[in-house]
């Protein structure tokens, strides 16, 4: 397999390889000044909640997200604080959704950056409802987190549970 | 009683939508509990722990 090593100026090296198959193949780099992306530096995670989780009239409560379906960088904590910090710094495709059932009158689902509101999804009005978020956010790589926060007006307020209901998932688009 | 029901008893006049957008009570599900994570109510002063403490449950 041919392939062009390119060394660090103190240390490391990049082995640019082409593939082991028959065929021409041409690869354009832009004229532009940035950072590649390949899928060693693209963190992105699923998860999903195992379990209901109670949640309090009015007041925005973190969604706790168990089971991991993903976590290539290994950057989302399911077991403390349900949250994404990853570790490359860039712009961050982020959904979320959840089910609730209750006595509800109206609620919402919203991403949190670093303990306060950043994105508000869709009110809904109803009683048992599904509702979500998706919105693209800029993290640094080192200390921004994500988190998916539920706000539900009414009784006996319990959000669901399972891969299908309650979810949050997110994956790098474009490197800083 | 919440801390949502705590404030109500001591603003009535609250409505749903000013906890949507001047006030936000916020609880992060790590069994600390709920907290006024911002008021900025034109009018209402924001609680002291003290007068959330005095209200007590029907």
């Amino acid at each position: 397999m041919s392939s062009i090593v390119i060394s660090g100026d103190t240390s490391g090296a990049i082995t640019l390889a082409a593939p082991a198959v028959s065929g021409t193949n041409t690869a354009t780099l832009p004229a532009a000044t940035g950072t590649v992306m390949v899928s060693g530096n693209m963190p992105a995670f699923s998860a999903y909640a195992n379990a209901s989780q109670s949640i309090t009239n009015a007041t925005f409560t973190k969604l706790q997200f168990q089971t991991e379906e993903f976590d290539t960088a290994n950057c989302f904590d399911s077991t403390t604080n349900y949250r994404f910090t990853p570790n490359v710094a860039g712009y961050y495709q982020i959904n979320g959704a959840y089910n609730v059932g209750g006595t509800i009158t109206g609620g919402l689902v919203s991403i949190f950056k670093n303990g306060s509101e950043l994105k508000r999804g869709v009110w809904f009005a109803t009683n048992f409802a599904d509702t979500s978020v998706s919105s693209l956010v800029y993290m640094n790589g080192s200390t921004d987190y994500i988190e998916l926060y539920a706000y539900i007006t009414g009784s006996s307020i319990l959000v669901g549970s399972g891969s299908n209901l309650t979810w949050f998932n997110g994956a790098l688009v474009r490197a800083a | 009683m919440t801390l949502y029901d705590k404030i109500m008893a001591l603003y009535p006049s609250l409505t749903t939508e000013d906890f949507l957008t001047v006030i936000t009570l916020q609880n992060d599900s790590d069994n600390k509990g709920d907290y006024i994570k911002a008021w900025n109510h034109p009018t209402l002063a924001k609680p002291t722990q003290e007068q959330l403490d005095a209200v007590t449950g029907v």
